[in-house]
């Protein structure tokens, strides 16, 4: 079997179009749901019961379904409920931001977690206020803390967002699946299609090594 | 505040905390502190001698008894709730120091020292800069303004932590163990430091193990063993010559492992 690679300069736009889907999708749940992750691992972390309990359930939910569940749930189930038609990227944003925002949140609250209760000690023998202690040393130091694990989940997220051709959305692995098909040539399509997203995702890999060094060197104490 | 010549800078009255049922650690505990007396505290762990600064503080709940401070009383739990009432604003005027520095990781040294300043205080920044960098340049830490804690050694850190807590120009500082956390070769910088301030009449209350540094530094030794007050007295008659059994134990089991 002889193998041909030029197959891909031909179809070279169909992909890069795909990969631009695929970032510009991954990019929009990045924004929204560490955002969304944000406030549910404060409130998981919260006094209230109820603020608890609700987010509780949102998380365990989403981690403890198929994503590809998920985003058939959402692309097919969610307009009947609604009676509208949602676009292809609506729906995948909204899925794939909802299974950020539920990963993300578990990073927040264990960094909110990991502020020990000397650092809360120095904050009253300082007479800080409430509000001074939240914005000016808890926050502050959560999110440094999150931000190796967070930038992982960001990398993954990139990889799951392949899922989403499932449901007919033209990202990176929906273009190739079709080039490949129509060519009858998947080994060097798909092979190819494989190395884009390694590229992409291994130099963020070892990124998050390198980060997460800096800001335990930084957090030591 | 108007103070007559005998009125207490603190009064401790009755206090009783304990942990859960069972573990009782203050059993009324009562302790007058006159204006410019340097108290250290000495006793057998779990005596009760870190809970006793850490209620002083606010820290801590109590289950009954009081603490006012200059005539104040700020705090105090007395009624039936036995809810744990405590006057911020009182409690302002008292600055402590840790054991283990709780300095803020995510913040350069200056940072540290202007954070509470600025915020409690809305004082301007220049002006509470101007003051940092004044007080790290007396604790011969002018270089490290910009460093961030995890680049210094624990008496460096120590020292800012001091020099964090006199920001707020407090008018009782409390040391809970600042120095056990240390290695040996470092102490003396820090304890110089506490020593410095001793020499401007900064009322004090220090627990400490370090025998060296209670001889040199106390006006008037506590020893507090079992929640209660066993002996209190002039350093030479407490740490020198002790009235009581138990002190005269503990004193002798602590130098007899120092020397």
């Amino acid at each position: 079997m002889a193998l041909d690679f030029s197959i891909i300069l031909r179809f070279q736009e169909a992909l890069l179009v795909g990969l631009w889907m695929t970032i510009k999708l991954t990019l929009i749940c990045i924004v929204l749901g560490c955002s969304l992750g944000f406030f549910i691992g404060l409130a998981r972390t919260s006094r209230s019961t109820i603020l608890r309990a609700v987010s509780s359930v949102y998380v365990e939910f989403f981690r403890g379904t198929p994503v590809l569940v998920q985003l058939f749930w959402i692309f097919f189930c969610l307009p009947l409920i609604l009676g509208v038609e949602l676009s292809n990227l609506t729906s995948g944003v909204i899925a794939l931001t909802l299974y950020m925002g539920a990963i993300t949140s578990e990073t927040f609250r264990a960094s909110l977690k990991s502020i020990g209760p000397e650092q809360f000690d120095a904050c009253v023998a300082l007479g800080l206020p409430r509000r001074v202690q939240v914005t000016n040393v808890v926050l502050p130091q959560a999110v440094l803390r999150a931000i190796p694990t967070l930038l992982s989940n960001c990398v993954s997220l990139f990889k799951e967002s392949a899922l989403v051709s499932a449901v007919g959305m033209a990202d990176l692995m929906f273009v190739g699946q079709n080039i490949s098909n129509n060519t009858a040539r998947p080994i060097e399509v798909l092979t190819v299609v494989a190395l884009i997203y390694f590229v992409i995702a291994f130099p963020l890999t070892r990124a998050v090594t390198l980060v997460e060094r800096r800001v335990l060197a930084k957090l030591a104490i | 505040m108007t103070m007559s010549f005998s009125a207490p800078l603190v009064k401790i009255q009755s206090l009783h905390k304990s942990y859960g049922p069972h573990i009782q650690v203050l059993k009324g505990l009562d302790i007058e502190m006159k204006p410019g007396e340097r108290v250290v505290v000495i006793g057998p762990s779990g005596g009760g001698k870190s809970t006793l600064l850490r209620v002083m503080m606010g820290l801590e709940k109590i289950d009954s008894g009081s603490i006012s401070f200059g005539g104040k009383p700020y705090i105090s739990s007395e009624g039936a709730d036995r809810k744990t009432e405590i006057d911020t604003e009182v409690r302002r005027s008292i600055g402590m120091v840790f054991q283990h520095y709780t300095l803020f990781p995510h913040l350069s040294v200056i940072q540290n020292l202007i954070l509470a300043p600025c915020k409690v205080r809305g004082e301007a920044k220049a002006s509470a800069t101007k003051r940092a960098q004044a007080l790290l340049e007396r604790f011969g830490l002018g270089a490290k303004a910009n460093a961030y804690p995890a680049q210094l050694s624990g008496g460096q850190k120590q020292r800012v932590a001091i020099a964090r807590a006199l920001m707020l120009d407090p008018k009782l500082m409390l040391f809970d163990e600042v120095t056990s956390a240390l290695d040996p070769e470092l102490v003396a910088e820090v304890e110089q430091v506490i020593l410095q301030l001793a020499a401007q009449d900064m009322p004090m209350m220090i627990v400490t193990h370090d025998m060296w540094f209670a001889k040199n530094i106390a006006s008037r030794v506590i020893f507090c063993a079992g929640g209660v007050v066993v002996e209190d007295g002039p350093p030479e008659q407490v740490l020198g010559s002790p009235k009581e059994e138990r002190t005269r134990d503990f004193i002798d089991r602590v130098f007899h492992i120092r020397h």
